[in-house]
């Protein structure tokens, strides 16, 4: 009689007879166990108890954190927005001041005029 | 007191709380760890460890959302399937010595470590979450509701990592079965 892969391996019950064994093994902790768990709790006792971790903050707050909250958002909103129309249109003090300082006024032109040419406007 | 309130008190820093939870659950922790590995040194160290875990998160224990025990059944395999992985698992069954005493309930002892180590180092190789669901169902006798809350997931997962695990578990003490005496029972 030849002898199958079958006839080789355990079967489902030899394996569960093997577990129903190992399953039966019962270990009682050392008193030495249950004196190093207490010191490590005792450890954990030992250290005050810190407020939780804030939530993960979003992009928008970190950076309104790193600026210094509402308040200092606000001034920077105006100071940009008064840096930005003096830019676009300048006082007529400001215009005699930046002459005086260049020595006249200095016109930059950014668009060639030629680049509406053609467009009916 | 239940645990989850012992683990608030602890929190609360009352030590008495951290005793009565030593006391009570080491036990548990140290058989879940020692029928896993078959060693009562590392069974200590990894009951050790999931303590250690429980006393570091008892501040922010929410008691709604696990209860104490399953939460501990969870570290404990994890901690036992990582120690299995890694050391690529314990005695050669030649190491197993010969018993000078050869009546059969010295010989029948030997045999049954000798299975246990054999299907210990089998289990070693499974994918873990198979070896977790087959040790959580055949060496801590749990239902499978219970083991789908310790694992996360839901009963016919368990099944079916239960199912396949076996299947390779007996594939891999294949050509083993006259090795470890099964021919003398079956």
């Amino acid at each position: 009689m030849t002898m199958t892969i079958d006839d080789k391996m355990p079967s489902d019950n030899m394996l569960d007879d093997t577990f129903a064994v190992m399953a039966a093994s019962a270990v009682q902790p050392s008193e030495a166990l249950l004196n190093a768990i207490m010191m490590d709790a005792d450890s954990v006792l030992a250290v005050p108890i810190t407020p939780r971790a804030r939530a993960k903050s979003s992009f928008g707050a970190m950076i309104l954190d790193v600026i210094g909250g509402w308040p200092s958002f606000s001034g920077l909103a105006a100071a940009t927005v008064a840096g930005l129309w003096i830019g676009v249109s300048p006082p007529a003090a400001i215009s005699d001041i930046s002459a005086g300082y260049l020595g006249s006024t200095v016109e930059i032109q950014l668009l060639n005029d030629d680049i509406f040419a053609g467009l009916d406007l | 007191m239940s645990d989850a309130d012992l683990l608030a008190a602890f929190a609360n820093g009352q030590r008495t709380a951290a005793l009565t939870l030593t006391q009570r659950l080491t036990p548990r922790v140290m058989g879940q760890a020692y029928r896993m590995l078959g060693n009562r040194a590392e069974a200590e160290d990894v009951a050790q460890d999931a303590m250690m875990r429980l006393w570091k998160i008892a501040p922010d224990w929410d008691a709604d959302r696990a209860q104490v025990t399953t939460w501990l059944y969870r570290v404990v395999a994890n901690l036992c399937t990582d120690r299995l992985r890694k050391s690529g698992r314990g005695v050669a069954l030649d190491a197993i010595e010969e018993p000078a005493d050869k009546a059969p309930s010295v010989v029948q002892q030997l045999q049954d470590t000798a299975r246990a180590t054999a299907l210990r180092n089998a289990m070693a190789d499974l994918p873990e979450r198979q070896a977790q669901a087959v040790s959580l169902r055949h060496l801590e006798s749990l239902g499978n509701p219970q083991i789908a809350d310790i694992m996360d997931t839901n009963v016919r997962t368990v099944e079916s990592l239960i199912a396949r695990g076996k299947r390779a578990l007996i594939a891999k003490l294949a050509g083993r079965k006259a090795d470890l005496g099964y021919d003398d029972d079956h």
